[in-house]
């Protein structure tokens, strides 16, 4: 469990690099799965898990106000499923696919909470107080702790009920779906690029 | 604007204070950070430009307007914001000074001067988004994965495209992949973050400022290229690693079997997109014929590797 908490706060860290801070492709899933598997002595599967969600994940670009689904998290929950709860890293890939994808909705959320600070803010510096710093820095904080937090409730949330329940019965299709995951992102690269071709720029 | 809304010394440009263009290029990489529905990037912009207006506007009053102004909605490509970021600068230095050598900081002439200095904001900042999305989201991001791949394939790691094979790779190799593409996306990330901020304030004011700085058209038809070239390389890549692991293990028919199955992924994920359905579509209907055919069906355990 400490393992489990520790992965998800570095996962929250490395996400402040997504959207809020540098952008220098630390919270990729193909450089965040090895480096969390690492940590968590699973580096191979990290690698695979990472790089596959990463290609499944290429078909969104975050253009405009577009809330992605989130790659880290995706990444960092599937490793999770598969070290804490002990999941076939098929079927873990499969509910980080899941996560990612919810977590939409809480980066969403996020945005707008933080729209009501434009007001706050103004208010402040019409006061004499210009201190825009200060909000970044807690919008960095927040993004970072939610993240983290989400990473591992929602882990949690695959941990307890796989504790007692083993569905083997699934793995056999989560082994073959799994098998065809690369084949399907090497398919988005494709038609990524062919499109953009035949668009001409 | 009234008489006490005066300016530093103009000529202490931010040519003369590198420090303050410095300290403009380290907060552009906070851009996007408290992104808001409301007004976007707004509060990471003025983060950014703060040194250059504390710079300029020594009278507290006048400072006070000039980040309320720039409190209002901004939107562009994170790496491109420093063009905008460098011509607001330099729009803000030559917004001040005449007001205050010629005592006309009054009137209607400051608020035109102020309106098209937003208009030039915001229509530079949407000139930039364009092309900053079709560059670094559309482009280098995916080619830093093609990348990635070819390095691991290149170091023998094989895992990713079989996830039921094994492989051992040493982490040097596995981290390998991700890193070189990070090294040469970062590093172009961070050229351009740099550049566009002295391109955006040595041509601030103009409505077309830094758009000439690179052929982009070139720059982004060059890289749909490199891209595309690096995708069917893969693909083949991958078709032929497919036939090789199998020869000898499985029979002609469970090979032509496996390649019928990963050509029909192609055909799903080409269907998926042609009626307008994500990749989460194609996903959901591959783990729910999987779960049908095996779970449900109990047909026996097969996988392509």
């Amino acid at each position: 469990m400490l393992n489990a908490l520790i992965t998800s706060m570095f996962a929250g860290l490395l996400e402040l690099d997504n959207v809020q801070a540098g952008q220098f492709l630390l919270s990729r899933p193909a450089f965040a799965g090895p480096l969390l598997g690492w940590l968590s002595g699973c580096p191979l599967e990290g690698a695979r898990i990472g790089l596959l969600i990463e290609l499944v994940y290429m078909d969104f670009i975050p253009v405009g106000g577009v809330v992605p689904p989130n790659g880290l998290v995706a990444a960092a929950t599937a490793l999770l499923a598969l070290t804490w709860a002990g999941l076939p890293e098929s079927l873990a890939f499969f509910i980080g696919v899941f996560a990612g994808f919810l977590y939409g909705g809480v980066e969403y959320r996020l945005r707008t909470a933080r729209s009501g600070w434009n007001t706050k803010i103004e208010a402040e510096v019409k006061d004499g107080t210009i201190n825009i710093g200060r909000w970044l820095a807690g919008s960095l904080l927040l993004e970072s702790a939610v993240t983290g937090a989400y990473i591992f409730f929602f882990s949690a949330l695959v941990f307890i009920p796989a504790v007692f329940v083993k569905p083997a019965g699934i793995y056999t299709a989560t082994n073959f779906a799994y098998s065809l995951m690369p084949w399907l992102g090497l398919s988005g690269l494709y038609f990524r690029f062919r499109t953009q071709v035949g668009k001409k720029g | 604007m009234s008489d006490e809304v005066e300016n530093k010394n103009s000529s202490s440009t931010l040519y003369s204070l590198p420090s303050t263009l410095l300290s403009m290029f380290l907060r552009s990489f906070f851009i996007q950070a408290g992104w808001n529905y409301e007004r976007s990037q707004n509060l990471g912009f003025v983060f950014s430009l703060l040194p250059a207006l504390k710079n300029i506007y020594v009278h507290p009053e006048a400072l006070k307007r000039a980040v309320l102004r720039h409190l209002e909605v901004f939107n562009t490509q994170p790496y491109m914001a420093g063009f905008v970021i460098g011509n607001v600068a330099r729009m803000e230095e030559g917004l001040a000074p005449p007001f205050f050598q010629k005592g006309q900081s009054t009137g209607e002439n400051s608020e035109a001067l102020e309106k098209n200095m937003q208009g030039i904001k915001q229509a530079l900042a949407s000139s930039f988004a364009s092309i900053g999305d079709r560059v670094f989201w559309g482009r280098l991001k995916p080619l830093t994965t093609q990348l990635c791949i070819v390095i691991w394939l290149g170091a023998g790691f094989y895992g990713w495209l079989f996830t039921g094979a094994g492989s051992e790779v040493p982490a040097a190799g596995l981290f390998a992949g991700p890193v070189s593409g990070m090294a040469v996306y970062g590093a172009f990330a961070v050229y351009l973050r740099w550049q566009g901020l002295k391109k955006g304030y040595a041509c601030g004011g103009g409505a077309n400022c830094g758009l000439d700085a690179m052929d982009w058209r070139k720059l982004i038809r060059r890289l749909s290229l490199a891209g595309f070239a690096l995708s069917i390389v893969i693909t083949l890549a991958a078709f032929a690693l497919l036939i090789e692991f199998n020869r000898g293990l499985v029979s002609k028919s469970d090979l032509a079997l496996k390649i019928g199955l990963v050509l029909s992924v192609l055909v799903v994920h080409r269907l998926a997109r042609k009626f307008g359905r994500s990749i989460f579509f194609a996903i959901g209907l591959i783990l729910a014929a999987s779960i049908i055919l095996f779970s449900v069906l109990k047909l026996p355990g097969f996988n392509i590797l």
